[in-house]
């Protein structure tokens, strides 16, 4: 009855002491379909996270506009649904307790890297005040508090993608300036000399002759 | 009743212990995560493979990590769980990659990545420890930390942007001088080629 006592007491600890410990954004590149899955224990986590798709070597917008990303419950239902899109944040409340599943499905052929950030916050209510004496109202509180520096830091690593993308087109702007100018300098005087020759051609004695 | 509370307590802690992520290992080729982290960043890492048909034993795999400029921080060969901790000294993408030791068999595989930088990478159970803390006030400390973390990323973000600033305003006014460069190159190349022609054809006596 003492090892009962104190086993829920360690677990009551420990289940306090571990809710809510961060991981970073990971990236993964998407050939075709990706998914990615993370376990929430407890029925009614609010899930939230981000996913902004960073790698970006393409001519035009319109090559690739964005990527499909589904988010599936164990039983197989689809809780979210999100199309055509570079980047996003998601969050929900999780209907039953068990593996999620969360995909990212590339319909187009060019590779992409998704940077993405999943977090399963919980928070204590007053059933699991009710179920373990070793949790007292102040823990209440202090995980809400966790869990609102938790939603600043998850808005952080979203700008912080976001701004890794836009870094990244800005330095292919920057060399396509360059790039491209030096292009057309070159291809206009290449066109002039072209046509002069040209017309030298043209007025030349053998045709002349032949013309006249 | 007591074994089961153990194996209870080993789970809910292996399972919530990192908020951990899990992938799913081709049968060929790899899978690869990557992270940008800059310089001077803890980074700890955690992984167990767990087959899907629950085969026993359980397939093995081959992890790797490596730094930015291509130096490998952690690499080993059939194993089913592993972990690593390092500073990082560069700035720049790490890459860990994941691979079947025996590709074609061993059934499907998924790795439970627990990756951990910075903050979250905090050993609170030593400061616990040397402070004598607990409970109440080591959550508080935690809050602060986590705090902190954010002030530091704010200021990162802003030195990070101001940098892009610049870039974006070399790339504003390198595009109006260049624009003005081509419009004189093109008025340039038609008076050369007027010069030259009339001379060409004063020379041909046509004019």
């Amino acid at each position: 009855m003492e090892t009962t006592m104190k086993a829920y007491a360690f677990l009551g600890l420990i289940v306090l002491a571990t809710f809510a410990v961060d991981v970073s954004a990971l990236s993964v590149t998407v050939n075709d379909v990706e998914c990615v899955y993370e376990y929430v224990l407890y029925e009614g986590d609010t899930v939230s996270g981000n996913f902004v798709v960073v790698d970006h070597d393409i001519f035009w917008s319109s090559d690739h506009p964005g990527i499909d990303f589904i988010v599936s419950s164990p039983g197989g239902n689809v809780v979210q649904t999100m199309k055509g899109t570079s980047g996003e944040k998601f969050e929900f409340k999780a209907p039953r307790s068990g593996m999620y599943q969360f995909c990212f499905h590339n319909p187009y052929s060019t590779p992409e890297t998704v940077s993405f950030y999943i977090h399963v916050g919980h928070i204590p209510n007053e059933h699991d005040l009710a179920k373990d004496e070793h949790l007292d109202p102040v823990n209440v509180k202090i995980a809400e508090l966790r869990e609102a520096l938790e939603s600043v830091t998850a808005e952080q690593k979203y700008l912080k993608a976001r701004d890794a993308r836009h870094r990244h087109t800005n330095e292919s702007t920057h060399k396509r300036v360059i790039f491209y100018t030096i292009a057309e300098y070159i291809l206009l005087a290449v066109a002039s000399g072209l046509q002069v020759v040209y017309i030298r051609r043209l007025f030349s004695k053998s045709v002349a002759y032949n013309r006249v | 009743m007591a074994e089961k509370l153990l194996l209870l307590m080993l789970l809910v802690v292996w399972l919530h212990k990192g908020e951990s992520v899990w992938l799913n290992i081709p049968k060929s080729g790899n899978k690869c995560v990557t992270e940008e982290i800059h310089n001077n960043v803890v980074v700890v890492g955690d992984y167990v493979v767990i087959s899907d048909d629950h085969l026993h034993p359980t397939p093995t795999i081959s992890s790797k990590v490596t730094s930015p400029y291509g130096n490998i921080l952690h690499h080993k060969e059939n194993v089913t769980h592993g972990q690593f901790a390092f500073t990082s000294s560069e700035s720049g993408q790490y890459l860990t990659c994941f691979w079947s030791d025996h590709p074609g068999e061993g059934g499907s595989l998924s790795v439970n990545i627990d990756w951990k930088i910075g903050i979250a990478a905090k050993d609170w159970e030593s400061v616990a420890r040397k402070e004598k803390i607990e409970g109440v006030e080591l959550e508080l400390r935690k809050l602060e930390g986590a705090v902190e973390a954010i002030r530091d990323n704010l200021i990162y973000l802003k030195t990070r942007e101001s940098e892009m600033r610049g870039v974006s305003e070399t790339t504003n006014s390198r595009v109006a001088w260049y624009s003005i460069i081509s419009l004189g190159i093109c008025i340039l190349a038609s008076c050369a080629q007027l010069w030259y022609l009339t001379r060409f054809f004063q020379k041909k006596k046509l004019i």
